[in-house]
């Protein structure tokens, strides 16, 4: 088991608003396996992400990461947390746009402790021709790849990502996600990849359905497809 | 990585970078060219002063035997005392109509004197038995004399003819002024000469007589001590002046040079980092909400807020570190053609520029520390963000009714446009309030620069057309009768008008305050010497009491009414008192009027004039000239072109700071202008780019931009008027001395070209934002979510 999570329950302050996100959820994630969080948008299952992430803190209950009490973490520790363990993939690519692919890569690197070449991994999801572009240069498939080999090259323990088809269309999305599946079957590293797309879940080992804040129920799959083989 | 998408980001915004690094470079130039100027002219300054010996105490008598001088050698805490002829005398070149002079001094040529020693700069030493002088080289100069060379003079009322043996320069005559009266030493008309005492005598005949006293102190002795002790032995003989070294002309002026500068060099580069980091911080704080999303990014793969927040900081750093280099290392360059400069205002031998880098270590660590001050600011709020919260788009700034809403007739007044600019105002209360200092500034440093602009002409105006009328003065060698003297002048051809004046150098007290000064005794049916009141209207003199200008007048804590004592070695009596009448606005020199009859009888010598002013048809004027021009009963002569050319040379000293200071004006009320209303598009690209889609024109969207700066510009053109009149008043009373006074004035067109060149700006910058906007790419603004 990777991470674990119990009661946990977020809320946060938006503007002149209070949003309850997540309530009360219950959550297990185990080492290289690929879990699709699915849901409705509004239905928590990003403010689950960034927990997952430590990218914020939960406002009440428990989140471990191995041994590790996330929830009792102060800034520091979720800074070395997310530095070491965890790599992430957003739905809009968030690349900087000042930087080129292979810089941007690096920069992820530069500040991992065992990064694999950033030249290597841009190759490895082909891009490599387009090292020295930048973000504005690429298209959308292109600047998720990068954003993917952001992700692996810093060798983290799983990978978090947030729609990262959403913003493709069909068949770039479909080469993203082989290139997250090549990850977890071929390094056995976990991978966490949150939707609202149905079609994707297929491709998961198991499929957590997200619902006002709420899981609402776990389904395993005996045999997941391909990615070449789902379809939306 | 981060380094470069720092510089990517920095050149993004090139041009309101830029501008941040034009102020805070302007800021450290004068930062580092004044300071590295002041300590070279201090250098120079001590160094001749002391290698030369200047002397402690300085007296002016009537004639003092030299076996008295032997005895006054002696009192205790006089180290060494001198006794030396100072003596004014008229240079007679043929052809010029100008008076010109030469101050005689006698210098002792003798083995082993330490005080007041001469430079001889180039050419052979004095000779006791020969008609030789030793000259200043500014004289030399601008008169194009050579050593060799003879100078005809009238001594004594003879004309003789002075041989050039040598030009040399004395600590004590630096900046050679033939009076407090005149406002600049002008090298052409003045000089400095120097010459044994035996030729001194034999020119001005052997009765001449000692009439200055120079001296230095013994360790432990202060100057109070030797004046108490020299003053009563020295009454005798006629003491006209007793003063220390600090009131020295030359020294006094060079001192005051010197803190000016030192002034000028520590407190206006603040003003102007000060504006550079607020720019800094204005700008970084708009570049991290626009990328609030990648702060987001960068920390979700683990970067620290601390690593965040010292990218952040680099932005600033590089700016300030380049404004630093490029202002330092321009103002060490400017300090030698600085130092030049002043070469020729002030003839110390060993003044040179110096390359040093202390100054330069030192503006860079001052450009730094306003630049990461701005940076820690700008950034502290964004690194609070946890990570999630940076990923999301920001909240929208709480939209709230405003008060200004209240007043109906003012808010239905407005636009849509103009409602959106007024809500924004309130919402952005930090960068409002930045941008109307920003402004303010801008606006006083174009007001304060027209106010020195317009002022000296005033000054020349009202001294040339309401204050001295007459065409020439005539200052006679010694008091003459006034009945007899002006009959004689009114006998002149084409002569219009003759008033005589009476000048009495006199000490006035009043308790322990005491000034020395010139009693001005004029007639009371004067018109050609006005005494204006502060109205501008023409003050009668009383019969009894005596008119003082208003610098005399605050040196002696004196009121209307005070009551004077008057002490003078033309008095007969020990001293008389008189009461104040009124006190007068003079913006230059420190005199004291009074009637000419009151002095007279104050005096108790008879009616008498020292000089006289005269009005004569335009072409009598060169006839008079002549005709005076070798009399030994006329000291000097003056005539009003001489006058005039003398303030037009003080205005283009003083016009070359006011231009310096209106281009510093201009540069930095553009760059706040510029790079706020850079700033304030870039934060509401999406909103503006909203506003077209639904069909407004550029120039509609850049109204709401517009209205807003043309309000606070407003609100800051009339916060800037009490600021620049409190800015005059510090620069009147820091420039005020003696010689002159910066009247302060309300001056409406000062504020007129401010508004104007305020206006100017903003106009400018706006046409920069509305090109921007007309480059809108809609689509894009719109789907960008940084």
């Amino acid at each position: 088991m990777i991470l674990t999570g119990r009661k946990l329950s977020k809320s946060y302050q938006l503007g002149e608003v209070r949003v309850q996100a997540l309530r009360d959820v219950d959550i297990q994630i185990y080492q290289g396996e690929l879990v699709v969080v699915l849901g409705p948008s509004g239905s928590g299952k990003s403010t689950l992400l960034n927990m997952l992430g430590g990218m914020d803190k939960v406002s009440s209950g428990e989140l471990f990461y191995r041994q590790q009490p996330l929830h009792a973490m102060d800034e520091k520790g979720l800074t070395r947390y997310r530095r070491e363990a965890v790599g992430f993939i957003f739905q809009f690519y968030n690349l900087m746009p000042n930087l080129t692919a292979w810089e941007n890569v690096h920069l992820a690197t530069e500040i991992a402790a065992k990064p694999l070449s950033a030249k290597d991994v841009l190759i490895d999801v082909g891009l490599g021709e387009r090292l020295e572009h930048f973000p504005a240069q690429l298209s959308g498939g292109e600047q998720q790849r990068v954003a993917v080999a952001r992700a692996v090259a810093k060798n983290p323990e799983f990978l978090l990502c947030d729609e990262p088809t959403g913003a493709l269309d069909f068949e770039t999305g479909i080469q993203v996600l082989k290139l997250l599946r090549k990850f977890s079957r071929e390094q056995k590293r976990t991978v966490v990849l949150i939707t609202h797309n149905a079609g994707i879940a297929d491709m998961a080992d198991r499929v957590l359905y997200m619902r006002d804040g709420r899981l609402d129920r776990i389904r395993s799959n005996e045999n997941p497809l391909a990615p070449e083989e789902v379809s939306w | 990585m981060l380094w470069r998408k720092m510089v990517r980001d920095v050149l993004e915004s090139k041009a309101a970078y830029l501008a941040c690094l034009v102020v805070i470079s302007i800021g450290l130039m004068v930062y580092t060219s004044l300071n590295l100027t002041a300590d070279n002219l201090w250098q120079a300054k001590e160094n001749f002063y002391r290698e030369y010996g200047f002397p402690d105490g300085f007296a002016t008598v009537k004639g003092i035997p030299e076996a008295e001088i032997r005895r006054l050698a002696a009192l205790p805490g006089i180290d060494q005392l001198e006794g030396r002829i100072v003596q004014d005398v008229r240079v007679i070149f043929p052809g010029r109509e100008e008076s010109t002079f030469l101050r005689l001094v006698t210098v002792g040529t003798g083995q082993g004197k330490t005080m007041s020693k001469v430079k001889l700069l180039a050419g052979l030493p004095l000779d006791p038995h020969q008609p030789g002088i030793w000259v200043d080289p500014q004289f030399l100069a601008a008169n194009e004399l050579k050593i060799g060379e003879e100078i005809p003079v009238i001594v004594g009322g003879r004309k003789v003819f002075l041989e050039i043996r040598g030009q040399a320069q004395s600590p004590e005559f630096v900046y050679p002024m033939r009076n407090a009266q005149d406002l600049f030493p002008d090298p052409r008309s003045f000089g400095i000469a120097y010459l044994p005492l035996p030729v001194m005598r034999s020119l001005a005949g052997e009765g001449a007589q000692i009439n200055q006293l120079i001296f230095q102190l013994k360790p432990g002795f202060s100057y109070q001590d030797v004046e108490s002790w020299l003053e009563p032995r020295l009454e005798r003989f006629g003491l006209l002046a007793l003063y220390p070294a600090k009131d020295q002309v030359s020294n006094f002026i060079l001192n005051q040079e010197l803190s000016s500068t030192e002034a000028t060099a520590n407190t206006m580069p603040l003003l102007f980092l000060a504006v550079g980091a607020v720019i800094l911080y204005i700008l970084l704080k708009r570049i991290i909400e626009q990328q609030r999303g990648q702060i987001g990014t960068l920390r979700s793969f683990g970067y620290s807020s601390r690593e965040v927040q010292a990218h952040y900081l680099s932005y600033p750093l590089i700016i300030g570190l380049a404004g630093g280099l490029l202002g330092s290392l321009s103002g060490l360059w400017l300090s030698f053609p600085m130092t030049a400069m002043y070469q020729a205002f002030f003839h110390l031998p060993g003044l040179q520029g110096n390359f040093s880098l202390d100054y330069v270590l030192l503006a860079l660590l001052l450009s730094v520390g306003f630049a990461l001050l701005a940076g820690y600011f700008g950034s502290r709020q964004a690194m609070l963000l946890s990570p999630a919260e940076a990923m999301r788009p920001p909240a929208p700034p709480s939209g709230r009714h405003i008060s200004l809403e209240r007043w109906h007739w003012f808010w239905r007044s407005l636009t849509v446009q103009g409602k959106m600019a007024t809500r924004n105002l309130f919402r952005h209360r930090q960068r409002s309030f930045f941008t109307f200092v920003g402004i303010t500034f801008c606006f006083s440093m174009i007001a304060v620069t027209g106010y020195f602009n317009n002022i000296i002409s005033v000054m020349i105006f009202d001294q040339m057309t309401k204050v001295q009328t007459h065409d020439i003065k005539i200052t006679f060698a010694a008091p003459l009768s006034a009945t007899g003297t002006r009959r004689e002048l009114l006998k002149l051809p084409g002569i219009k008008r003759v008033e005589t004046l009476l000048e009495a150098p006199a000490t006035l007290k009043h308790g322990w305050r005491e000034r020395e000064t010139v009693i001005i005794g004029l007639g009371r049916d004067a018109e050609l010497f006005n005494l204006l009141g502060e109205d501008g209207r023409r003050v009668l003199l009383p019969e009894r009491g005596l008119i003082l200008s208003s610098q005399l007048a605050e040196a002696l804590g004196a009121k209307e009414g005070t009551i004077i004592t008057l002490e003078s070695a033309l008095l007969r009596g020990d001293s008389i008192s008189l009461p104040v009448y009124t006190i007068i606005p003079q913006y230059m020199g420190i005199n004291a009027y009074m009637d000419k009859e009151a002095l007279s009888r104050v005096l108790g010598q008879g009616e008498l004039a020292t000089s006289a002013l005269l009005v004569a048809e335009e072409k009598a004027l060169p006839l008079i000239t002549e005709k005076y021009r070798e009399a030994s009963q006329v000291a000097t002569m003056e005539n009003r072109s001489q006058l005039l050319e003398n303030f037009n040379e003080m205005m283009a000293t003083y016009g070359f700071t006011i231009w310096i200071l209106a281009v510093f004006a201009f540069i930095t009320g553009f760059a706040v202008i510029y790079s706020f209303s850079i700033v304030a598009l870039a934060e509401r690209k999406r909103e503006l780019a909203s506003l077209r889609v639904l069909g407004m024109t550029p120039g509609e969207v850049l109204q709401i931009l517009t209205f807003e700066q043309w309000l606070l510009a407003l609100a800051a053109m009339l916060a800037g008027i009490p600021l620049t009149l409190q800015l005059i008043s510090l620069m009147a009373q820091a420039m005020g001395s003696d010689l002159f006074t910066l009247p302060l004035i309300f001056e409406p067109n000062s504020f007129v070209i401010a508004a104007v060149g305020t206006a100017c700006f903003i106009l400018l910058a706006q046409w920069t934002l509305l090109r921007q906007i007309r480059r809108f790419s809609l689509v894009e603004a719109l789907k960008e979510r940084d």
